[in-house]
Parts: C-alpha cells; structure tokens; sequence
C-alpha cells in the first residue's frame, strides 16, 4: 500500500487513475437552459411524488411541480418559468421508467427571487429539517436519500459528528471539488446548520489530499470555529463511501445492515450542503445542480451549474461536443454510474456527472473461471467475499450469497476492477440482493 | 454522432491496468528465469532439453483436453506455460524425456484439465504429477540425482537421461542418446545426506561413491554450496539465491502473496529450532523455497482469506518439519502442499474474515458448532 500518513478506512480500496486535472482547475460555469425539459417526478429514495400541476398550466421557477406525504420523499420544483407541456413517461438514467413533467422553458428566464426568512443564527432544529424537506434536498453524491430524513435522526442515537464528504473519489469528476474552493463560507455555515439540525458536538468535512487547494480554503473559512475542523484523508477509493468516510475520520466502523447513526455520525455531500445553505439563507429549492462534464471524450470538459430536467446531449454540446467516437457516456462516476445508450437521458438531483469514456479507456473481456487470486478480497471496503458471492449467485445458492456479505456490498466496484479474470461481480451482487429481497418479502 | 455504438455494460466502467491472468503467469515465467539459468550453469543443457519437452508437452495437454471436453482453448493464458516450466524445476536434471513428457500430460491434461481447468483444480497441477510419478513404477527415473557440474566429464550439450545397467540389479547409470553410458555419478542430494545420518554414502544406489565435490570436510554440505547451488537436487531447487530474486520479483508486483512464504518459512524455522536440527541445510538444502514461494502460493490452490492463509502457510510449514524429521523420505514439500491443498476447501468454508463493522469476530466463526450458537441466540 502506498503510505501516505493520512488518515484512510482500515482495508481495502483501490488507486485508480484519477484524471481530474481535466477540469479540477475550471470554475463553476451556467450551461445553457434548454427549450424542453423533462423533470423526474422521484429523483430520490422513497415514495413517488404527485404531480401538482397540468398540461398547460404556467409554472415559475422554484414552483413545487410534484409532492407527497409520505415521510420519506422529497418534493420536485419547476427549474425554469415556463408552461407545463405534458405529464408523460420518461426514461431515467438508469433505465427505469419514472413519470416525468415536460415543460417548455420561456425565452426569457426570470432570475430566482430570494425569498427572506428567518436569519440562519435563528432557525431551530426543527425549522432546518423543515427547510431541508420543502426544498426537496437530497443526498446530491448520487444515492439522492432525503435530506430532512437523515436530518432526523432516532432519538436513542445521538449525533456527535456531522461529517462533510469532500472525497469526490471517483475518478474524473471534479464539482465537488470546485464547490469547497468557490463556496467554502457557504459550506460551513451548512456545516453549522446541519450540527444544530441533529444536536451534534462537532463538524468534520474529510477531503482527499488531493485536492489541497480546497483544504486551505476551509482551514481558513472553519479557523475562528473551534467546533469545526477539515480533516485531510489519503486518496484512495472508495474513502468517499458514507461508511468507509467515517471510519476514516473517526476510527469507528457502522456494523453491518447498521446507519451512521449507530456510531453517532452523520455524512453529508458537499453539494447538499451548498443546497441547504441556499435553502436556508434565500429559500430556493434544489432544483438547479453543479456537475462535472468530463473525460477524453468530451472536447471541452468543465464544471456547469444545470437546471434538473436538462438532457444530457445539451451539457455536452455545451462543452464542445464529443470527440470522435466514444465508446462510453456515462451518468455519474466511471466506478458507479450508468452507462447510457443514448444521450436523451435528463440530470437530476443526483446526477455528480456524465463522463465520456473514449475506447482506450475500456476494458471489457470475457469473463473467465475464478481464479482465487483473492485480489477482490483484499481490495472489498467491506472486507465481503466477492467472489464467493458470486460462486453463490451461479449456483443459486442465496442463503450462501448473503452469509459471504452480498448484503453489506455497497457495489463500489473495487473487486471488478481488480479481477484478473474480468468476472462482474456487482451484476452478480445486484442479482443475489434483488432474489434475497423477494425471498424475504 | 454515433450514439448507436455507446456500450451499455454495467459499472465499474474502469478496469485496473494490465491486471490479467497473463499478466500474472508471464510474472512467474519471469520471476523463474534466473533460477533456470542457474540450473543449465550448474546441470548442463540437458535442463534445457527436460524443460523445453515439459512446456511443450503441457501446452499440447492443454489445447487436446480443451478440445476433447469442449471448452474454449486458453493458451494464450500462459498457465499451461507455467505450470510445464514448475513441473520441469521439480524433476532431476537426468529425468528422460518421455517420463518428463508423461508427467507434464498427467499435470496439465489430468491435474488441471480434469479438475475444471485453470481455477477448479483443487491440487497445484504439477505438485500432483510429481507425486504420481514419484509412486509410480517411474519413481526410479525420478528420484535419483546427479552431481553438479557433472557435465564437465560428458559435454555441456550431451543429452543425459537416468537408466539401469543392465548387468548389475538396481543399479543406476546414465546413458547418452546414442544408448551408451555416460561417465556421470550419482549423487546424494543435501537432505538425504542428512536424513542418512549425515554420512557421506550414496543413500540411493549404494555401490556408487560419492566424491561429491560440495561436501565438506566433516561430511556436510557447505551453506555456500547449498545456497548458490552448487548441490545435488531438483532443477528448479538448486540455486536458492536465484529463487529469491525471483521471488522478490513477484512480491513486488503483488503476484503472490507474503502472508504464505513467511508463515511457511517462519513455521519450519521454529520447528527446526525447537527440535535442534541444523536448520541452515534443511533450510536451503532441499525444495522448501521453491515450494514457500512458487507452488504454495499457487493462487487457486490456497485460501482466499489472510486468516486462512496463515492458517495455511504455518501448517504447511510444519507438514514440511514432520515430514522431513520423522517420515521416511528426506524431502516433504510437495507432499505437504499438496495435504494442505485439500484443507484450503475447508479453510475457506470456515475460516471467514469479519467484515468491515464487525469488529470482534472469533477465528473460528464460521464452524459449524459456531453457526449453531448463533442461530440459538437468534431465536431467544
């Protein structure tokens, strides 16, 4: 392993190649809006939204076009003032079909108006978790689980750390990364407000060492606020994983089928907070995001603030175009995301990323026999036995499927990426989660 | 733009670079290079020749039981490769070649191929063949061994093979192509001049005299003969400086793994010193590096886990120190891997790592009786 003195999670990980000098050094820009789009009515963990509005009516920007009632949901607000054209089926980026509302952008865009409440030294517990659930927030790292739920946590499991993830260990995305250089007051001041939300002692936000530029500029936002502190972490991935950060930063480790809670933490993404901030301080709802356009197939790569409902063919467009032919687009990270047949696929709240990957970068063969060369043991975060599970799924065998951990894999892809034998171990985990959860009910 | 041709595979979308099963045996092939070349330094060509027929010989193995069971032909994998080459280092350097033939066949064609191939096989593929040989009808062929440098009285190049005079019963003599003997003695290797109480007889044919250049005075093998090779053994055993850079070679690249060589080495030395034998000639005298570095840590034929693995290397280790102290045979290793080759089944049923939260986890936790306990208290 390469020692770097930082701190780490305690095994496994893997050092892929980080390519983020694409754009890690390119500032925040507005893409363009575009004249359609297609807003997912769920964009998070939980129940699905209702739409709130019609085919031909008017919507401003930051309107609630979609609600629910259920606890666990987030509500979808109109990204642009514009006329709803339709309520139809979409295809979402992972290739589920979602309902979607289309709307038809103005010409001309109003600006957002800042709506002014409470002073943020005032807001209360409950007024933040308020705040966080009618602007619709949601973990923006790409799981989009609802802000105001995790803003609530049971009242047997007090919080001591609120923890910022400032990773971004995927490789080639960089928003993160460019929020906590631009914004870094407005992050901790979410920091402050996420600790007051949950009754927390303290703040961390944990950024990987590489991305020291963003490390001075919080040392110096957080250096009058003794409760809070940045903590450096080796460059490793997945140290971004919510539970593999926490251990990192703190030296505890979440038991398994367990929350953060459990060790009295709290994770949040930076672009959550940033969100939260916004939420709080001018009342706008999450319904515009920064992500990271990149990779060699892209001519022009570069970190854009989008409007939800956004096709992806737009961003790219907007960044030069592709180049030449590549082999892959990708929504999210090259280590998680999905790959997209076609480029019709819109963002939303959760999407950090659309990379394109050129040929060369693919890697793809025919799967061969295991070889027991243990490299998936030694690279699993969660220290499961992959290609055991995989062995079960072959042979059916679910119980054994979940006795080797198919249940506590967060499909990071560590062992894939590492196997000499090319076996998808993360198809054959998707597969033994979904037969288990059928088996249970 | 060609949006038609994006691929829509499923992450990871990124693959670790030059990560491949070829990659891993052209690392071996590599890492035994400088042993090889010791060898024909030390044995003459007829290495060469025996290693040459080995590798041939498992790679036709390989592409005529793959077609005949009708699996896809793997070659360009190189584990047919390596497994010829490992089989070969096992064998004296006088071993005829139809034998080193048959032996690479029953390796590659029966050891691996018969098993499932490359990753089913529960045995390390050319530990099994050498062992069959060894209690075979064959095992004269493959069980006596030749002084070094004995080349220098019969030619660099004279292809050299074991055979029995026919005058005399019992009797081992080498022979030339040309069917007539050669001037070349049979020699004790350095383990079996210990196991025969240290002596300097030829344990082996008996009429034969030693004159082993590399003993000393007081009848030992010195520890500078033992280590660079210049000994009587296998092909692949003689120069254990040779097999070390090797073998760093492999650590460096993250081939093989630490966790066997040091439990198995660590486990004889303890062993050796807590019964007072001279652990610097068991040490180098016989196939224990070879074994701890090259075989043992076959990847399919050792466990998945660290637990297991030292569970494995440690008791592989004193397999070794038992066999060679209190069996009937001067050398154990390829007996020992190849018992614990078999117990890596049940290590990785029951040895199981704890995953990541759990903190405290016995070593035992996934042993039946261990199971039972759980499912009780789950009940209550």
């Amino acid at each position: 392993m390469r020692k770097t003195g930082f701190k780490t999670f305690r095994r496994g990980g893997i050092h892929p190649l980080y390519n983020k000098e694409l754009c890690s050094g390119k500032a925040i820009a507005r893409a363009p809006i575009p004249s359609r789009l297609m807003v997912p009515l769920r964009q998070h963990i939980g129940a699905p939204n209702e739409p709130l509005v019609s085919p031909g009516d008017r919507v401003a920007v930051g309107q609630k076009i979609g609600d629910a009632d259920a606890f666990v949901s987030a509500p979808v607000h109109s990204p642009v003032a514009g006329i709803v054209d339709a309520i139809e089926d979409i295809k979402s980026f992972n290739g589920e079909t979602v309902t979607g509302v289309i709307i038809a952008a103005d010409a001309e865009q109003p600006p957002f108006e800042a709506r002014q409440g409470k002073p943020l030294d005032e807001l209360t517990a409950e007024d933040i978790r308020e705040i966080a659930g009618e602007a619709g927030l949601v973990g923006m790292g790409g799981a989009a689980f609802p802000t105001r739920v995790k803003l609530s946590p049971p009242e047997d499991k007090p919080i001591e750390s609120v923890i910022i993830n400032g990773c971004e260990c995927e490789p080639f995305l960089t928003c993160d990364h460019r929020l906590m250089v631009e914004r870094p007051d407005d992050l901790v001041q979410a920091l402050e407000l996420m600790i007051r939300a949950v009754g927390a002692d303290r703040g961390i936000i944990g950024v990987e060492a590489n991305k020291m530029d963003a490390v001075e500029k919080l040392r110096a936002a957080v250096s009058d606020r003794p409760n809070l502190d940045v903590e450096v972490l080796e460059v490793k991935y997945p140290e971004g994983a919510e539970k593999q950060l926490i251990s990192a930063v703190t030296g505890r480790e979440v038991p398994p089928g367990n929350l953060p809670s459990e060790v009295g933490c709290l994770v949040q993404n930076v672009g959550t907070a940033i969100a939260l901030y916004e939420a709080a301080s001018a009342g706008k709802p999450l319904y515009e995001r920064v992500l990271t356009v990149t990779g060699p197939g892209v001519k022009e790569p570069g970190n854009l603030i989008v409007k939800v409902g956004t096709p992806i063919s737009i961003l790219i467009e907007a960044c030069g175009g592709l180049t030449g032919d590549p082999a892959k687009v990708i929504i999210g990270g090259p280590m998680t995301g999905w790959a997209q047949e076609d480029l019709d696929a819109p963002v939303v709240k959760g999407t950090s990323g659309v990379v394109a990957l050129t040929p060369e970068l693919i890697d793809i063969r025919e799967e061969h026999a295991c070889v027991r060369c243990t490299k998936c043991v030694e690279a699993c975060p969660m220290s499961v036995m992959p290609n055991f599970i995989v062995e079960a799924v072959q042979n059916g065998d679910w119980e054994k499927a979940e006795l080797w951990g198919a249940l506590d894999c967060f499909e990071c892809g560590c062992c894939t990426f590492t196997c000499p034998a090319y076996i998808p171990h993360v198809e054959y985990v998707r597969k033994a989660k979904a037969e288990i959860a059928t088996l249970k009910g | 733009m060609a949006n038609n041709k994006l691929m829509t595979t499923v992450a990871p979308h990124l693959h670790e670079k030059g990560q491949t099963i070829e990659r891993a045996m052209r690392d071996v092939l590599l890492a035994l290079t400088p042993a090889v070349v010791i060898a024909i330094v030390v044995y003459g060509m007829n290495v060469v020749y025996i290693i040459a027929v080995s590798m041939i010989t498992a790679g036709l193995s390989e592409v005529v039981m793959r077609r005949l069971l009708r699996r896809k032909v793997t070659l360009g994998d190189l584990s047919a490769m390596v497994t010829g080459l490992i089989f070969a280092f096992l064998l004296p350097p006088t071993t005829p070649l139809w034998v080193v033939a048959i032996g690479a066949f029953l390796a590659v064609g029966v050891a691996k191929e018969l098993f499932g191939g490359l990753g089913k096989n529960v045995f390390n593929p050319a530990l099994l063949a050498r062992v069959a040989l060894m209690i075979s009808p064959l095992a004269l062929y493959t069980t006596k061994f030749v002084e070094p440098f004995y080349w220098r009285s019969v030619g660099f190049f004279t292809p050299v093979a074991t055979s029995i005079d026919n005058s005399v019963v019992g009797r081992v003599v080498y022979k030339g192509l040309a069917g007539n003997n050669v001037d070349a003695v049979t020699s004790a290797t350095p383990l079996s001049l210990l196991k025969s109480g240290r002596l300097l007889v030829d344990t082996v044919a008996g009429a034969t005299p030693v004159g082993a250049t590399w003993v000393t005075d007081a009848g030992r093998p010195s520890f500078w003969s033992t280590f660079l090779g210049f000994k009587s053994g296998c092909i692949g055993e003689v120069c254990i400086l040779a097999l070390l850079i090797g073998a760093a070679y492999l650590l460096y690249r993250r081939t093989i793994d630490w966790r066997i060589p040091a439990g198995i080495i660590g486990a004889f030395l303890a062993v050796m010193l807590v019964t007072w034998n001279h652990p610097i000639y068991q040490l180098f005298g016989g196939g224990l590096f070879l074994g701890a570095f090259f075989m043992a840590t076959d990847w399919v034929t050792s466990p998945m886990t660290r637990r297991g693995k030292w569970i494995y290397a440690v008791g592989i280790g004193v397999s070794i120190a038992l066999i060679r102290l209190l069996g009937p045979l001067p050398e154990g290793v390829a007996i020992a891997i190849l018992q614990w080759n078999v117990l890596t089944l049940l290590i990785d049923r029951y040895i199981a790592e704890p995953k990541f939260g759990e903190v405290k986890k016995p070593w035992f936790n996934r042993l039946p009786v261990f199971q039972k306990r759980k499912s009780a208290e789950g009940e209550t």
